[in-house]
């Protein structure tokens, strides 16, 4: 093992850990609270509209119609659970960003590990 | 404060529900302050990644 | 315990306990994901149809067994607490590992935060049924997580024998049912009666969406890794309690499936809390619903537990190599374990089982578990092309490769599509999230780290380096 050129980590005083627990703590938070704040979170969806709220109305068949019943729904109350839909559709360009955001993500994660990997490997292991 | 006369049943169950998380939490902070007091940081930061040591291997079904 | 106590009093060392057999590492892995078999995997049915559902179960379940096939052959050869994320660390580099680590502490935390939520809501169910209305779900929230939080610092042994215990009952449970329903022919099946022609009420693409909440059938099974310093011989009992956990699971998850469909419109199905519970209604027998209800309960407990356990461990590796304030690499000297990771952690998981709505926890949960699974392929095929089969001894050499690395990677790519069907929003914050606290790991936390120190594993120099 090479024992110069070693990297010799500063020691981290009370204070600094403090502060960069609270820093992810913070930050965990904000990234799982702000979609939510602006009101941005969950899909769209949609609902299908009925002739009438009878089960026969609602393209529903006696099987069904029994289940629902037991399960102790009128034709009025289970309309909600039957006419909605999830909307997918989506805006193709946002879909594109989306994905270029991870993709840019992982490069530069694995090209900077890269990079701290190699000092990892000549302190572990020595030069060549 | 809670009227406990006109508590019902659930409302004292809510009441014991916090009151024994109060009481886990309590124990769990006592016990991680008077840990950090009787011990060196050297002795609780001693563990190492990795280690496979024979003699730390216990097995509680082969207990005395 | 007078093995620990003697290991303290000497005033030197103290570490994790290897106390575990594979009945334990089993535990840990279904314990987690059992529950989603309880709940959650149905919103796959909304997404898709019933017919969706099930073809999303099983692509979930060929990139989850994509996973623990990777998943048993590096950690029987990386045998260190914080499982995937001392294999990054060893294999890709420090910042991955990283972020691998902040992957794994989120999606268990959260997946805690949503047991938490479930167990909150069904005590005040049962309340509601016994007649006591505007009854509260946070006393009990809050009394989970603490009960837990307590039982995982007092040690790994009753904790994971706790685990054994109740995540069996929550299968046997699922087993009645099923005998009971197809063999005892309590109640009759009618499965195409119920789909009533909606086989694919999405088309295809409801099958892609579906693969969301496909993965929740499975989601945490990889924890099993994290037991790795606490088990008695990981290269034989991690591999073993890895592979009969994705068995166990996906047995359980297609019996489910084949219970619930043939029992419910997809419609209720698609959006209901409680579906096993639901069907043990339906048969109208009180014994399966007392069970059923037991089995709920039961695997919700397991699952948070399990998800403490993994969290806990994960923090606590990171602590010890200084990648986060090295105060949580701490060891509790009589009950050997993380505590101070334990109780850190606790404040953030009532803070999301408090603050937040259950479906947006339960993606964000995801989304944390897909973002390993991706590195986890990578990582794969660089575990092989640094250290090919001949130079270090693995405990377990999974069959194929690169053919698992490739299709998880594929499975990935579409469940990403998936997830952006449907929380964009979220997604877009989650990678901020990680981006902004990469880029604050290697500027500013990368300092404290020592550098060679942090590469335990006794092997070869890697190829190329």
């Amino acid at each position: 093992m090479a024992k110069e050129g070693r990297y010799e980590p500063p020691k981290q005083s009370a204070f600094g850990q403090i502060f960069d627990s609270l820093f992810l703590l913070v930050l965990v938070s904000l990234s799982l609270f702000v979609p939510l704040w602006l009101g941005l979170a969950g899909g769209g969806k949609t609902e299908l509209t009925f002739p009438e709220k009878t089960w026969q109305g609602m393209g529903q068949n006696d099987v069904t119609a029994a289940a629902f019943e037991k399960l102790g729904f009128t034709p009025e109350t289970a309309h909600g659970i039957i006419a909605s839909r999830f909307d997918y559709s989506f805006d193709p360009l946002t879909a594109i960003i989306t994905a270029l955001v991870i993709t840019a993500y992982f490069i530069f994660v694995f090209r900077f590990s890269d990079k701290e990997y190699r000092d990892v490997i000549r302190e572990r292991f020595g030069d060549k | 404060m809670p009227n406990f006369a006109e508590m019902n049943g659930f409302q004292y169950l809510e009441l014991a529900a916090w009151i024994i998380s109060a009481l886990f939490g309590l124990w769990m902070l006592v016990d991680m302050i008077r840990t950090n007091a009787a011990y060196s940081e050297d002795v609780l930061l001693s563990s190492r990644e990795g280690e496979i040591e024979d003699e730390l291997i216990v097995d509680p079904a082969h207990r005395g | 315990m007078t093995q620990a106590q003697a290991t303290a009093s000497h005033g030197e060392k103290v570490s994790l306990l290897r106390v575990l057999g594979p009945g334990h590492v089993w535990a840990l892995g279904v314990g987690i994901v059992l529950v989603g078999e309880y709940m959650g995997w149905n919103f796959a049915v909304g997404k898709g149809g019933a017919v969706a559902a099930l073809i999303a179960c099983w692509f979930a379940g060929l990139l989850y067994t994509c996973v623990a096939m990777i998943d048993s052959e590096v950690t029987s050869t990386v045998a260190a607490a914080g499982g995937q994320y001392a294999q990054a660390k060893h294999i890709v580099g420090p910042l991955l590992a990283f972020n691998v680590g902040l992957f794994l502490v989120m999606a268990y935390t959260m997946l805690e935060a949503a047991n938490a939520i479930t167990l909150g809501y069904l005590v005040q169910a049962v309340g509601g049924m016994a007649g006591f209305e505007g009854g509260h779900d946070k006393p009990f929230i809050v009394l989970t997580i603490m009960f837990l939080a307590w039982l995982n610092y007092r040690g790994v042994y009753a904790t994971l024998t706790f685990n054994l215990v109740i995540t069996a009952i929550a299968f046997i449970a699922i087993l009645v049912l099923f005998m009971a329903v197809t063999a005892a022919k309590v109640v009759p099946l009618n499965h195409a009666g119920l789909i009533h022609g909606e086989t694919l009420p999405y088309g295809w693409m409801g099958v892609l969406a579906a693969m969301h909440f496909g993965l929740w059938y499975y989601l945490g099974i990889e924890g099993t890794t994290q037991a790795a310093e606490e088990v008695r011989s990981p290269a034989r009992a991690l591999p073993l309690g890895t592979m009969t956990g994705i068995i166990t699971l996906l047995i359980a998850a297609t019996m489910t499936w084949y219970i619930c469909v043939g029992l419910m419109p997809w419609e209720y199905l698609g959006q209901a809390t409680t579906p096993l519970f639901d069907a043990a209604r339906l048969t109208s027998s009180v014994p399966l619903m007392v069970l059923l209800f037991i089995g709920t309960m039961f695997a919700t407990l397991a699952s948070a537990n399990g998800c403490i356990n993994d969290a806990s461990r994960a923090w606590f590796s990171m602590g010890r190599d200084h990648y986060l304030p090295e105060w949580f690499g701490a060891v509790h000297p009589k009950y050997r374990t993380p505590f101070r990771s334990i109780i850190f952690l606790v404040p953030v998981a009532l803070m999301f089982a408090l603050g937040a709505p259950l479906d947006q926890v339960i993606t964000f949960s995801i989304l944390s578990g897909l973002l390993e699974y991706t590195v986890m392929s990578f990582n794969m095929i660089m575990f092989r092309n640094k250290w090919p089969l001949d130079t270090i001894k693995r405990g377990y050499v999974h069959p194929m490769h690169p053919l698992p690395a490739i299709v998880l990677l594929v499975l990935c790519g579409v469940t990403y599509f998936a997830v952006f069907l449907g929380y964009g929003t979220q997604l877009m914050a989650m990678m901020v999230f990680y981006i902004v606290a990469s880029a604050w790991f290697h500027f500013h936390r990368y300092q404290f780290v020592r550098r060679g120190a942090q590469f335990t594993m006794n092997w070869p120099r890697p190829r190329g380096y």
